[in-house]
């Protein structure tokens, strides 16, 4: 009797032990998930970027021939594909929650954009200043800005 | 909604952490449901019942339910 009491006890603390590290290996997993859609995100966007600074260098050499500056000028749009690739992979990957923190993310961003571009719009109509203007131009980029303006604000709401 | 994952997680003497890796999700998504930040969806709390042997009603029930 005493032998198969020690038994199962022995069984018993193995077993424990099992499951201690396997929610160990599963904790592991998600932490390392997480850091590699995080290191490949920043990695495609910095390799954007680059690419964006590298064009508008080129052009601003100025390189006559339209059809080329026109090349050049596109050049960043690929990268930029894959940076959302690589993003909506990484949405896809996530829990319940984290998509809900990225979409209330994006919910503020797109009314916000629209809001800015409509007043950026309405001014043109009221003073049009060409394709020079400002909106025009570097527009596009407020809108990841209110994204991560978005993204901060829902994760602060769940925390 | 509330919610008794945390005295159920506690009396399994469990960390968030491992709630979260025993039911796939994030340690943060465990942790807005114990504050009642964010009502899980319907597969994540029949999932959380079945990891602690309830039915779902005895683990999430309304607000104005005693």
């Amino acid at each position: 009797m005493v032998p198969i009491f020690f038994h199962l006890r022995r069984r018993l603390t193995a077993a424990k032990a099992d499951v201690s590290r396997a929610v160990a290996r599963g904790e592991a997993a998600v932490e390392e998930t997480h850091t590699l859609f995080g290191l490949r995100l920043l990695v495609a966007g910095l390799f954007w970027i680059s690419v964006y600074l590298l064009s508008r260098g080129i052009l601003a050499l100025g390189i006559v021939d339209q059809t080329a500056r026109v090349l050049i000028a596109l050049l960043p749009i690929p990268f930029f594909i894959y940076y959302l690739w690589v993003w909506m992979k990484g949405v896809r990957s996530m829990d319940e929650l984290q998509r809900r923190i990225e979409f209330e993310a994006l919910a503020l961003a797109f009314p916000l954009a629209i809001v800015a571009y409509m007043t950026m719009g309405l001014l043109d109509v009221a003073m049009p200043r060409g394709l020079d203007d400002f909106g025009y131009r570097h527009g596009w980029l407020m809108m990841p800005l209110l994204y991560y303006f978005g993204l901060w604000r829902a994760r602060r709401r769940y925390q | 909604m509330r919610n008794r994952l945390k005295v159920l997680r506690a009396e399994r003497d469990w960390s968030q952490a491992e709630l979260a890796t025993r039911l796939a999700v994030s340690r943060q998504t465990i942790n807005a449901i114990e504050t009642g930040k964010y009502d899980p969806s319907l597969p994540l709390a029949l999932k959380a019942a079945r990891l602690f042997a309830q039915p779902v009603e005895a683990l999430f029930f309304l607000d104005d339910e005693p």
